[in-house]
């Protein structure tokens, strides 16, 4: 405590901290209103997993309810469009769910009436091997979101016979190097695996300092924690929107033993790519 | 690092970067592709067309524009930015012929854009112009020149570059193909940037925009016709050219 020339009494500010903190708890108390706040933020960015059919919630993980041998998930819209033309195309894929989320980044202010369209991650098995998943996530899953996600689509303990395979893109600025960035072809793929990945992979592995970020970084840290065996394809571009060149980027990865069995026909996707991409153009006239 | 040293454009950083320079680039790739090429007797430039929204005015939207009635440039990055430096440039080809009575030569003009660039980047509060240049033509002692500006206000010539989204690529393939035997033929020169461009444009030859100065001759837009036929000829010989890698493998 201090006191001011204006005889006002200051609590003068300690680094060995507070000496009553008896006093501070209490007016630190939470009041019914900011649980009741706190509730409704949680309930908000609660990530819900709906069955395709009832659209009601599952009661256990996805992987918990269905087996799984191989599991694909694309995470961003160049992944995501990877994964239409060259996998989506060559079987017949049936949609199993769907992840619902709400955070600061989505274009819709609703959080509890999201449109079927709206659904930002989709999951699919193959029909002929029902073992095969594939997931779609083209939106953003936050921090604290991250983990809601994974215990819902893995759950709390999962199996570990499974392979999973993530792919995901970057802007080539985020990569760390001493070259100059002027230098790099881009758009160019990295890979980064588990201890229980033992297969090859298709391109070379993502160098130190670099790390991976958001979604992609949790489902491999869960993997690796886990024991499963998982690899992430990173492609670094420097086009974020949805772009033809990123796209093909990933072709590599159509060799890996993962994807091989799955592709059929290359020329046909990449004619699917193609309209992908004329029916996704923004207008902007900024660049030319 | 970088934050902090890309605030204002008169900050070098302490490794000696002008970020806001680097990133004016990374606005460049932005643009879709350009390439050029100096031919012997020809100056091609190639674009990629912007794809054009149904209601707008396809002839607004372009990226080859004549700066004197020999000399014409394309360029790659913000449009606006271009429609200032190409206005700029216009007004100095004419001053130049009114006051010197002689046409500008395509080195002084590049010089000219290029110290425009470079004074954005030295200036306080103004940023640098985001775009890329390629301009040719032919001086009046008949040698053809095809020079590239960058955002930083260098210009260097070359025998044949591209610029915007995906140039790297197109690069490489000029590299592997410009020889001084295509170079010394003109349709052969045409074939070269179109083919150049196919490698990197998403839809074929309806996105394709081509100009070429002949010496002594205007500048020539090709119409939409004659760059299908272009095109189809050098798919026939691709075609031709893989039944005979297939005959010599078997």
């Amino acid at each position: 405590m201090a006191a001011t020339f204006f005889g006002e009494v200051v609590k003068a500010p300690c680094r060995a901290g507070t000496e009553d903190e008896d006093e501070e708890e209490e007016g630190r108390r939470e009041t019914p209103e900011d649980r009741e706040v706190r509730r409704q933020l949680a309930r908000k960015r609660e990530v819900r997993l709906l069955r395709r059919q009832t659209k009601t919630s599952l009661e256990v993980s996805l992987l918990e309810k269905y087996p799984c041998s191989k599991f694909i998930i694309a995470i961003g819209n160049n992944a995501v469009a990877f994964l239409s033309s060259f996998v989506m195309n060559s079987g017949v894929w049936e949609e199993v769910g769907c992840a619902k989320l709400w955070n600061e980044w989505c274009r819709t202010t609703d959080a509890i009436h999201l449109s079927p369209a709206e659904a930002f991650c989709v999951f699919y098995h193959l029909k002929s091997n029902p073992s095969v998943f594939l997931c779609q996530c083209s939106c953003y899953v936050a921090e604290d979101q991250q983990y809601q996600w994974l215990e819902k689509v893995f759950g709390s303990c999962p199996r570990k016979n499974m392979q999973i395979t993530i792919l995901t893109s970057r802007h080539v600025t985020d990569y760390k190097t001493s070259e100059s960035t002027g230098s790099l072809p881009s758009p160019f793929l990295k890979a980064l695996k588990t201890q229980n990945f033992k297969d090859p992979v298709c391109c070379s592995l993502l160098e130190q300092p670099n790390i991976v970020h958001d979604l992609p970084a949790a489902v491999l840290s869960y993997c690796q924690v886990w024991k499963i065996p998982a690899v992430l394809y990173l492609c670094y571009t420097d086009v974020m929107k949805l772009d033809l060149i990123t796209v093909e980027a990933f072709k590599p990865i159509l060799s890996s033993r993962t994807l091989k069995g799955l592709v059929k026909n290359i020329p046909q996707s990449t004619e699917i790519l193609k309209k992908l991409m004329t029916t996704n153009e923004i207008q902007s006239n900024i660049y030319t | 690092m970088a934050s902090r040293y890309d605030r204002a454009i008169t900050v070098f950083s302490p490794d000696g970067h002008l970020f806001q320079v680097e990133y004016a680039q990374e606005a460049v790739k932005k643009g879709s592709t350009a390439v050029g090429i100096r031919g012997t007797n020809i100056v091609v430039l190639g674009v990629e067309k912007k794809s054009v929204a149904k209601l707008q005015d396809e002839r607004t939207v372009r990226k080859i524009c004549a700066l004197d009635d020999h000399v014409c440039m394309a360029f790659a990055g913000l449009t606006a930015d271009a429609r200032v430096v190409i206005n700029r440039a216009r007004v100095e080809c004419q001053s130049h012929k009114l006051t010197v009575e002689d046409p500008v030569t395509v080195e002084y003009i590049t010089r000219f854009i290029a110290t425009l660039k470079q004074k954005y980047t030295q200036s306080n509060g103004r940023r640098p112009f985001g775009i890329s240049a390629l301009i040719v033509g032919f001086d009046d002692d008949g040698i053809p020149r095809l020079y590239q500006t960058d955002p930083s206000g260098t210009y260097h010539a070359w025998k044949a570059n591209a610029i915007g989204r995906s140039a790297k690529t197109v690069r490489e393939f000029l590299e592997k193909n410009y020889t001084e035997d295509v170079i010394a033929n003109d349709n052969e020169a045409i074939k070269l940037a179109i083919r150049a461009l196919l490698e990197v444009v998403q839809s074929g030859g309806k996105n394709i925009e081509l100009a070429i100065i002949r010496r002594n001759q205007p500048l020539k837009m090709f119409s939409a016709k004659e760059i299908e036929l272009q095109v189809t000829e050098i798919e026939k010989e691709k075609e031709e050219a893989e039944r005979k890698k297939s005959k010599k493998s078997m």
